[in-house]
């Protein structure tokens, strides 16, 4: 990805979707639960062999984000309604995955 | 049918029948929208890089403004350029003149306004362990941007361990009238050190608030004028000094330098969070002793490991910007006084710096296009 896509716009759509306009004009949607199974965070995946510890059926499907910040100019954290906030997502892993 | 409409009537058979063409701005504009930036990937004449056209019996000149003077793709842009206005037919010579309009952030705060009003890009030289060639490589990109036309100042913030006056041979700074310090100036580079200000045997002893407190001088009583470029050659680690000249001064972007060994990595990540907190966008890695190539053969030795750069790259979405090789030549010039990308501009470390210069140059002026319309700073309530 071209390191210099930023984010636009940035908003809730339903309880459970969020919405990023990239400065290039595509648009990506998320389901937040389906992110949080996704976390890049090192408790979520093993740092060395890159493997998902977490496993998906252990995130409930009630989760919700609390808060989403930037961080610098490169990712957002997301603050989980199940207390975990560590997952660091790069813009350039949120649009990997919006391509799926 | 008014005078004007007769006259390009007229013009327009002529040109018929001696296959004369007339050749207007817009066809030297329709020529020019052949020509694609790489990096926007959008022709130069929608960018509105194109500032003038003048056409004069089958010689046409054009301006080209780019956003900075050290664009690496500068000689690639003015041959496409020569070549699509050479076809147009009846045009016998194209003059391409290349400028450039340095793209610099916004407002500086009042108490730094008189020094550093002037200065378009604040550029910390960063890293998060000492003696991975910060400073060699602070001092060559300044240089290196300095040998490209853009107008440079190069501030050494290593209050403890201060080593640009020993890599430039720089003077001393003069007093000027309004009570500012004038930097000496080195091959069209301005450095202030605090080994100006200093007995060179003795060590800077100072608390961290005296530190702080030079550092502030620094930034609001030198009379930096008009730059392009100012870099910061930052003290290594995530401290006081660090923290301090990132409140001061409004830092546009910070480079980070790291040898490829895993040691140094963690540091480095240390120093991208401390950025990532401050709100610093960082524009890539250049990773120093990268590689040796030996007299005997032309294999590349890995001498500290291989990749370390590109493992950062990777994790967090920054670009390498350039490997610089480990090259007995640079420490001499470093230890000499004489920077490899003046004084040995044919060495491969000098090619290399001049590299990482251009490629500073260009994520800037990429960065600045990007945060025309980018979020920088978001916190998003989440509705239950």
């Amino acid at each position: 990805m071209n390191p210099y896509i930023g984010i636009k716009h940035i908003e809730q759509v339903d309880s459970k979707t969020l919405r990023i306009l990239w400065t290039d004009d595509k648009v990506s949607l998320f389901d937040t639960v389906e992110l949080r199974r996704l976390c890049p965070c090192a408790s979520c995946v093993d740092e060395w062999s890159k493997r998902r510890t977490l496993k998906p059926e252990n995130i409930n499907e009630s989760v919700r984000p609390v808060d989403i910040e930037s961080v610098g100019q490169y990712a957002v954290q997301i603050n989980y309604s199940d207390q975990h906030k560590t997952g660091i997502y790069t813009y350039k892993y949120l649009r990997e995955l919006s391509l799926n | 049918m008014s005078f004007l409409d007769r006259f390009q009537n007229k013009q327009s058979k002529n040109s018929q029948g001696v296959l004369n063409l007339t050749c207007t701005e817009d066809t030297v504009k329709d020529a020019l929208r052949n020509v694609i930036d790489p990096d926007l990937n959008r022709d130069i004449v929608s960018l509105g890089f194109v500032t003038s056209i003048e056409i004069l019996e089958g010689k046409v000149s054009v301006t080209i403004e780019l956003t900075t003077p050290a664009c690496p793709v500068k000689e690639l842009l003015q041959k496409q350029c020569k070549e699509h206005i050479q076809n147009i037919p009846g045009i016998k010579e194209a003059v391409v003149t290349m400028t450039a309009q340095t793209r610099g952030a916004g407002i500086k705060p009042a108490n730094i306004q008189k020094s550093l009003g002037q200065v378009k890009n604040l550029i910390a030289v960063a890293s998060g362990k000492g003696g991975v060639g910060k400073s060699t490589t602070a001092v060559n990109l300044a240089f290196s941007l300095a040998n490209s036309g853009a107008k440079v100042g190069l501030l050494d913030a290593d209050v403890y361990g201060p080593s640009l006056t020993q890599m430039t041979k720089v003077g001393l700074p003069e007093k000027s009238v309004d009570g500012m310090l004038v930097p000496p100036v080195v091959d069209n580079v301005k450095i202030i050190s605090i080994a100006m200000f200093n007995d060179k045997s003795k060590a800077t002893i100072l608390r961290g608030p005296m530190a702080a407190q030079i550092i502030k001088q620094f930034l609001s009583q030198v009379h930096w004028g008009e730059l392009d470029y100012l870099i910061i050659d930052y003290p290594p680690g995530t401290g006081d000094i660090q923290l301090t000249i990132s409140q001061l001064a409004p830092v546009t972007a910070a480079v980070i330098v790291t040898t490829p060994q895993e040691v140094a990595l963690v540091d480095v990540r240390k120093a991208i969070s401390m950025f990532d907190t401050l709100k610093v966008p960082i524009l890539g890695v250049i990773e120093t002793m990268s590689y040796f190539i030996c007299d005997g053969c032309d294999k590349q030795h890995h001498l500290y490991g291989y990749g370390g750069g590109e493992k950062i790259s990777n994790q967090f979405g920054i670009p390498v910007l350039a490997n610089i090789p480990i090259e007995p030549k640079l420490v001499e010039c470093s230890d000499k006084g004489t920077p490899i990308v003046i004084s040995n501009k044919n060495n491969p470390a000098a090619a290399a710096y001049q590299k990482a210069g251009g490629e500073c140059a260009r994520h800037l002026s990429l960065l600045h296009l990007k945060n025309k319309d980018a979020l920088t700073q978001f916190s998003l309530k989440w509705r239950p």
